[in-house]
């Protein structure tokens, strides 16, 4: 009795067991669904090297390469720009018209029927606030050493500079909402190089509390100018604007709030997965002539140069642009891809810090460069990767522009051509200066430099101290070394950033050198472009007749495709890749 | 035993607060955060520059900007309150939102490594001291003198360029040439004769059936494309299955135990009934249909055990589990198998991934991502496994013959008791003691590991968070990151010293 | 703590040494000798640094071999290996060296060179890591033992402080800080992160051996603490601390290596083992010997010490050795004698909490 009662409660037990497993994998299933077929214009799959942080690539914090790829495949822009680093306009979007010299008045014209992917139109409301992002033209605040601000307000926190925009007054709308005119007080040199698109104006409203991009432009035309001298009270609704602009496009995964991903480019993010890999897929609100003929651009994370390869090789990404090395090349050439390689917007120089005492006397700075060996330094570095690559010859342009080779001829850099020991000694009579001459002691190219000059300087009777350090950023322009090697990025276009290196108050100008200042400030406020080429190379010409330093190589870059991808073309700014994607193709799958 | 789990909770939080501190200022004054604006042309170079010096606090010196940063993570310690603030990158992202994505991998990746170097390292390290001086064990003892004295990196590099890429290369016409088949043979026919020992006419037998068995199976293998394919099918499933079921008996029970032996076979044949009636519930299965499969199984080996149990029902029981749950393994094996086509479609032919955690956009069921998951961390998991693994195998063999060597196995063998119970009952458990207390500094060590591993690797887990974040600047991600690891070897060691307190009776936590 | 103040001076001269430390350290000696794997190990380790040293010399002293590991040269054969070690009759070019066997970098320096300079650094890193982590270890170690109760809770916490961090990642963090500075300090750097192992091993040793008859002896002879711990204890827990600095030194080579592939180690223009690898990652398959020549030279070190510290511990702690599952099967001195753990993770920190 006992043993069937035991018998029978354990049956009961095995049952209910039995029912409950099965309820609870009834819960747990799915409904087996097969995968949706792919569409026919193939996925292609970049490796990127940083993860994405932002859908804001315009503030300081958000200023990084990927974002920087993101934005521009979701950003629409009056121009773009070519690997010889031509602007080209583009008219689909819209137009750049100067229609004053004096004051210097600028017509924006949008391209009718533009929409963002939400379906919303591209209005002049969308420019006036992009032009208030860039100019900073409500800011009234007193920033100290530290960046906290003393008085007054700061609204948008950008990247960029407001230098140019800054002299604009608060613009005019058309009234058929597609047209913003601009006026500068002073000349602007770049004034064809502003594209006042970002944020959608629609979101940014709303997002202020705000009912539309009308209200927003409404309340952006009625505040006054900012004055840090006696600002105004701040005004609530555009700093809740300011702070959904500034932060709110700051992303650790794939947001919930489809505004965000709100684009007026030819793609639109559609999935995010952090630190692995961002998926776009094309706008269908896009109508401009940059539509892609794909289905989907993956971005992905891989931030090691050899993985980046292997990856490649092993069919997971289709376009790499690692860092270069000879071995790089090398293992991607033993792949199927295409390879193909360039030069980059950055550039290694050597530049003497005018007040240093050693450089005082001309002949000491004429016989150190004299001794730089140039050629051996490239030979070493950049033809492994890039067979063409030639001795960077200009401080003011770079080979891929036009006025590159007129200005080589004539300023004067043949003196520094060859490693001319000789004439350095004869240069020195006798004198053996001491040079402490400092660089990044973590970036290999800087090492191996600094170990040719010293071995070529030395036999010219140089004593050269090694002064490198990993703290070099913090010691630039400190007076504690004679010398320097580093790299500058020069971005290829514009003249914006030239009185930065070039003025003797430049906050680039780290050597003291006061050998260009009127002309490098006189840039700014010509507009003919064939007259600052011509201001440039005189420039060029007296830097090298002052000896201020010499521009030693442009970094090389790589780029891999994978076979199946045609059309992708090596560009050497930060666009990188990406730039021509609207003609990238895919064969077979 | 609270006030004791108190104490130690209490002890810990300080030390993890002076570790902070050590780690929190030595980062700061070796972090160059500005580097990048500093040398960088921007005409707002000053505004970009004293931007981030307001966003990351830099105005305040390291000693003191420690407090801020501890003032933030204090708060992490009050449950359920998510105010949890560990500051912020470079980027603006809250270290608190980047830290679980990054965490993910690295714990599967770690996880996995040391799973499977602890049973594959006491494993080893018992068969090698029980064939103490044989071939075997002089090879397993060198081999992993040599994988001890190996970088780590070493191992990854190798690992990623000519086994992903060697053997996705391989796959594209599958067939392995006749002198690689018979010395892969000969190879295993060599070591399985050695484990299995005996005297030289047994030996020679069982290698040589070995050596004709495998080459056999591989070139079976490599005849019908069998790689492109896979699969086990019921026949293989069950020949399999059989062999686990006698094979825990034989290592649990001992032969002799009828009972224990038909518990092993009747799981085994619900095992393959399952086979048959679950196919259609594999297609739909979720993670969680799967784990909940798992428990049932184990349940039902357990069961069958239970009823058939006899005088000692608890190693039926056991003997039920282990042949349901691995049985079931092959049951769920051959499914995956089975998915194995799809995937490799999916994935252009080259399934064994160089970089990442998983393949963008796949989609595809829990078969298909569960191969994605394998083909993704085998190599990396791998990588780590064969340092640790080194490690536990000389271990197991250090404390096996010394435990071997006690009074009490001695009296053990002395009183008649078969060689199989004084292994597993008398040697095995306090061999495992000082096993706990490696496993505790293991943790550290393979998170460490786990650095070089992810960055060839290129998976974005803990590892690269630290390595970008130190190299950047960048103090609060590295800090995450800090904290995560320190948390987890503090709470290894305490789980080491309270499995230390259960497998040594001396022991006792106050 | 014990009156060891006591003014019994007289009596300690009288009083025997604890243990002969002439005939034990024989007999330890003798042990280590019989392993002849040991011994070759301990052999080829010296070779090959006093190879690297004599090959580049050491500081202003230039070395046999005809290029400094900074010279640059002018690129033979585009920097591959001139080195030849297949003879004529085989087919090959003939034994030679040539100017470059391990050939250059991509500036031209001699790879030879380099490379030995990196065996040079990295055994400095391994000594001077070993010797400084050991110190440091002793010292705490020996005092919590010794003196117990509070002194021991306060340092054997300050040890867990430093215990939480896997040696990676400070090692990261140092080197990142240091690493700017030349191998010995480095070194030395990382030498006060990784005495914590040793710390505990001591210390464990103190706890057991300070209750032994002979330490009680000299306690009652009125010695003091500092000749209590240093000429009674230590010289018995000297096996212990021997070993362990050994395996630690093993372990060294490879941290120094795994932190200048990662970039936090030692920076060029100095030379290590580990930042050859690392700068030359991306020749693995283009240029594999730029790869090869620096890992074969870590593994053959770490190999190697590591051989002398397993050859070390059985000569003094020949316990390992008792048990042979068959003991009829005559001894053989080989490798599988070797049933120890590494450096560092025999600690027994558990002892708190065993009592």
């Amino acid at each position: 009795m006992t043993i069937t009662g035991r018998l029978a409660r354990k049956a009961i037990a095995v049952v209910a067991i039995g029912a409950a497993a099965a309820l609870a994998l009834a819960g747990c299933t799915t409904s087996g669904t097969p995968t949706p077929t792919a569409a026919s214009g193939g996925t292609v799959t970049v490796a990127s090297v940083n993860d994405f942080t932002s859908f804001n690539y315009n503030t300081p914090q958000g200023n990084l390469d990927t974002n920087g790829v993101v934005n521009y495949l979701t950003t629409g822009g009056f121009f773009t720009v070519d690997p010889s680093y031509k602007v080209i306009y583009d008219t689909s979007f819209g137009k750049i018209e100067k229609t004053s010299d004096s004051p210097l008045t600028v017509k924006y014209t949008l391209q009718k029927g533009l929409k963002w992917s939400d379906g919303e139109p591209i209005t002049s409301d969308d420019m006036l606030l992009a032009w208030a992002l860039a100019s900073g033209h409500y800011d009234s605040g007193t920033v100290d050493a530290d960046g906290k601000v003393t008085k007054g307000t700061n609204y948008f926190s950008i990247a960029g500079s407001t230098a140019g925009l800054d002299a604009t007054s608060l613009p005019t709308l058309g009234t058929d909402g597609l047209t913003m005119t601009l006026t500068y007080s002073t000349p602007y040199v770049d004034y064809m190089l502003v594209s006042p698109i970002a944020q959608p104006a629609h979101v940014v409203a709303t997002k202020a509390g705000l009912k539309s991009a009308a209200d927003l432009t409404a309340l952006l035309l009625k505040l006054p100018k900012g004055d840090p001298a006696s600002p105004a009270a701040a005004d609530p609704t555009l700093q809740k604007a300011a702070e959904f602009v500034n932060t709110g496009y700051d992303v650790t995964a794939m947001p919930t709030d489809a505004s965000l991903l709100v684009s007026s480019g030819p793609m639109t993010v559609s999935a995010f997965v952090p630190t692995q890999s961002l998926t776009l897929v094309p706008n269908k609100f896009y109508t401009g002539d940059h539509k892609a003929k794909l289905d989907k651009i993956v971005l992905r994370n891989i931030p090691d140069a050899n993985a980046q390869v292997a990856a490649l090789a092993n069919g997971e990404v289709d376009v790499i642009n690692p860092q270069a090395s000879a071995d790089t090349l090398a293992a991607l050439k033993k792949t199927t891809a295409t390879v193909s390689t360039g030069s980059t917007v950055s550039y290694d120089h050597l530049d003497l810090s005018f007040n240093a005492t050693v450089f005082k006397d001309a002949k000491v700075r004429e016989a150190f460069l004299k001794t730089i060996p140039r050629q051996q330094i490239l030979d070493s570095i950049v033809t492994p990767v890039d067979a063409q690559s030639k001795v960077l010859d200009s401080q003011q342009f770079v080979p891929q522009q036009s006025s590159y080779a007129d200005s080589v001829k004539n300023n004067g850099s043949s003196a520094y051509d060859k490693v001319d020991i000789d004439g350095a000694k004869a240069l020195l009579a006798g004198a053996t200066p001491e040079i402490k001459l400092m660089y990044n002691t973590k970036n290999p190219n800087r090492v191996d430099e600094f170990q040719a000059i010293q071995a070529s300087a030395s036999k010219a009777g140089f004593k050269i101290v090694d002064a490198g350090s990993p703290d070099w950023s913090k010691k630039l322009g400190d007076g504690t070394y004679d010398a320097v090697l580093f790299g500058w990025v020069s971005p290829g276009y514009g003249y914006a950033g030239v009185p930065q290196i070039w003025s003797t108050n430049g906050g680039g100008n780290y050597n003291k050198y006061t050998g260009t200042d009127k002309l490098a400030i006189s840039t700014q406020t010509e507009l003919d472009s064939s007259k600052i080429n011509a201001i440039l190379a005189k420039m060029d010409a007296q830097a090298f007749s002052d000896a201020y330093g010499l521009p030693l190589f442009q970094l090389p870059g790589i780029l891999g495709a994978s076979a199946r991808v045609q059309n992708v073309k090596f560009m050497g700014n930060q666009t990188g890749p990406v730039w021509n994607f609207w003609e990238w193709t895919v064969t077979g799958k | 035993m609270v006030s004791f789990i108190l104490r130690r909770i209490l002890v810990s939080v300080l030390v993890l607060i002076a570790a902070s501190f050590v780690m929190y200022t030595l980062t700061a004054y070796s972090a160059h955060p500005l580097d990048d604006l500093l040398s960088s042309s921007a005409l707002n170079k000053e505004k970009l520059i004293q931007a981030r010096i307001q966003a990351l606090q830099l105005d305040v010196p390291p000693p003191l900007r420690w407090f801020l940063w501890l003032g933030g993570a204090a708060k992490c310690l009050i449950p359920l309150a998510n105010a949890c603030n560990l500051g912020k990158t470079i980027s603006n992202a809250n270290v608190t939102d980047i830290l679980p994505m990054a965490m993910q991998s690295t714990i599967q990746l770690v996880t996995g490594a040391l799973v499977l170097a602890v049973v594959l390292g006491l494993a080893l390290g018992i068969i090698t001291a029980l064939r103490q001086y044989s071939g075997l064990d002089n090879a397993v003892t060198f081999t992993s003198f040599f994988l001890y004295s190996l970088p780590s990196f070493l191992i990854a590099v190798l690992l990623k360029e000519f086994i992903a890429i060697g053997f996705n290369n391989f796959l594209v016409s599958p067939t392995i040439p006749m002198g690689i088949v018979i010395a892969i043979g000969i190879v295993l026919g060599l070591v399985v004769q050695s484990v299995v020992g005996g005297d030289m006419r047994r030996r020679l037998v069982v290698g040589g059936v070995t050596t004709v068995l495998s080459v056999t199976v591989l070139y079976a293998i490599s005849l019908t494309g069998w790689l492109l394919k896979p699969g086990l099918g019921p026949v293989f499933i069950l020949l399999l299955s059989v062999g686990i079921a006698v094979g825990a008996t034989a290592l649990i029970a001992g032969l002799r135990n009828r009972r224990a032996l038909i518990t092993g076979m009747i799981t085994v044949v619900v095992a393959l009934g399952s086979y048959f009636t679950l196919q259609g519930l594999f297609d739909m299965a979720s993670v969680g249909t799967l784990v909940i499969l798992a428990i049932v199984a184990v349940l039902v080996g357990l069961l069958v055990g239970y009823l058939m149990g006899g005088y000692d029902r608890g190693q039926s029981m056991r003997v039920g589990a282990i042949t349901a749950a691995l049985s079931g393994g092959l049951v769920l094996l051959d499914r995956f198998m089975q998915s194995w086509p799809t995937y490799v479609s999916e994935v252009n032919g080259r399934p064994i991934a160089t970089v990442g955690y998983q393949t963008p956009n796949l989609g595809g069921d829990v078969w298909v991502s569960g191969i994605d998951s394998f083909t993704h961390f085998a190599l990396p998991t791998l990588a780590l496994l064969l340092i640790s693994f080194a490690s536990y195998t000389r271990y197991a063999r250090a404390g096996m013959l010394e435990v071997m060597g006690q009074d009490y196995v001695r009296t053990a063998r002395a009183k008649g008791l078969p060689e199989r119970t004084v292994v597993v009952r008398h040697a095995f458990r306090n061999m495992l003691i000082p096993i706990t207390t490696l496993l505790a500094f293991d943790v550290g060590a393979l998170l460490g590991g786990a650095i070089i591993t992810e960055s060839i690797f290129g998976i974005p887990g803990m590892g690269q968070l630290f390595f970008a974040g130190l190299g950047r600047g960048d103090l609060n991600p590295v800090m995450g990151y800090f904290i995560v690891i320190a948390a987890m070897a503090i709470l290894f060691n305490f789980l080491a010293d309270l499995a230390y307190a259960a497998l040594d009776p001396r022991v006792r936590v106050r | 703590m014990t009156n060891a103040t006591g003014p019994i001076v007289a009596l300690e001269a009288v009083l025997p040494e604890s243990k002969a430390p002439e005939s034990q350290g024989r007999l330890i000696f003798r042990r280590f000798l019989s392993n002849k794997v040991a011994v070759g190990a301990l052999i080829l380790t010296f070779l090959i640094v006093l190879f690297s040293i004599s090959a580049v010399g050491l500081g202003p002293i230039h070395g046999w071999w005809k290029y400094g590991y900074t010279d640059l040269n002018p690129q033979e054969n585009g920097g591959t290996p001139t080195m030849s070690l297949i003879p004529e009759w085989l087919g090959g070019k003939g034994i030679f060296i040539g100017n470059h066997p391990f050939g250059q970098n991509r500036i031209g320096k001699d790879y030879f060179a380099m490379t030995m300079r990196g065996i040079q650094n990295s055994s400095l890193v391994m000594v001077v890591l070993g010797l400084i982590a050991t110190l440091i270890g002793v010292i705490v170690g020996s005092i919590a033992g010794y003196y117990r109760g509070k002194t021991d809770a306060i340092l054997m916490r300050i040890t867990d402080v430093f215990i939480v961090i896997p040696a990676l990642v400070i090692g990261a963090v140092v080197g990142h800080a240091f690493g700017g500075f030349g191998a010995a300090t480095l070194a030395v750097m990382l030498g006060f992160f990784t005495w914590m192992g040793i710390a505990r091993l001591v210390r464990g040793e103190f706890l057991s051996l300070r209750e032994r008859e002979f330490v009680e002896a000299a306690r009652v002879a009125g010695a003091s603490d500092a000749r209590i711990i240093f000429r009674h204890i230590l010289p018995n827990a000297l096996g212990v601390v021997i070993v362990s600095a050994t395996l630690i030194m093993a372990s060294a080579i490879l941290l120094e290596t795994a932190l200048s592939y990662l970039g936090f180690g030692i920076r060029v223009p100095d030379v290590s083992l580990g930042n050859l690898i690392g700068e030359n990652q991306s020749a693995f398959l283009t240029r594999p010997w730029l790869f090869w020549w620096p890992a074969l030279f870590i593994v053959s070190l770490a190999l190697l010490v590591n051989f002398v510290g397993d050859g070390l511990r059985d000569a003094f702690d020949p316990r390992h050795r008792r048990f042979s599952l068959r003991r009829m099967q005559e001894e053989r001195p080989s490798l599988a004698e070797d049933e120890n753990v590494r450096a560092g993770d025999d600690g027994d920190f558990m002892d708190a909490q065993k009592k």
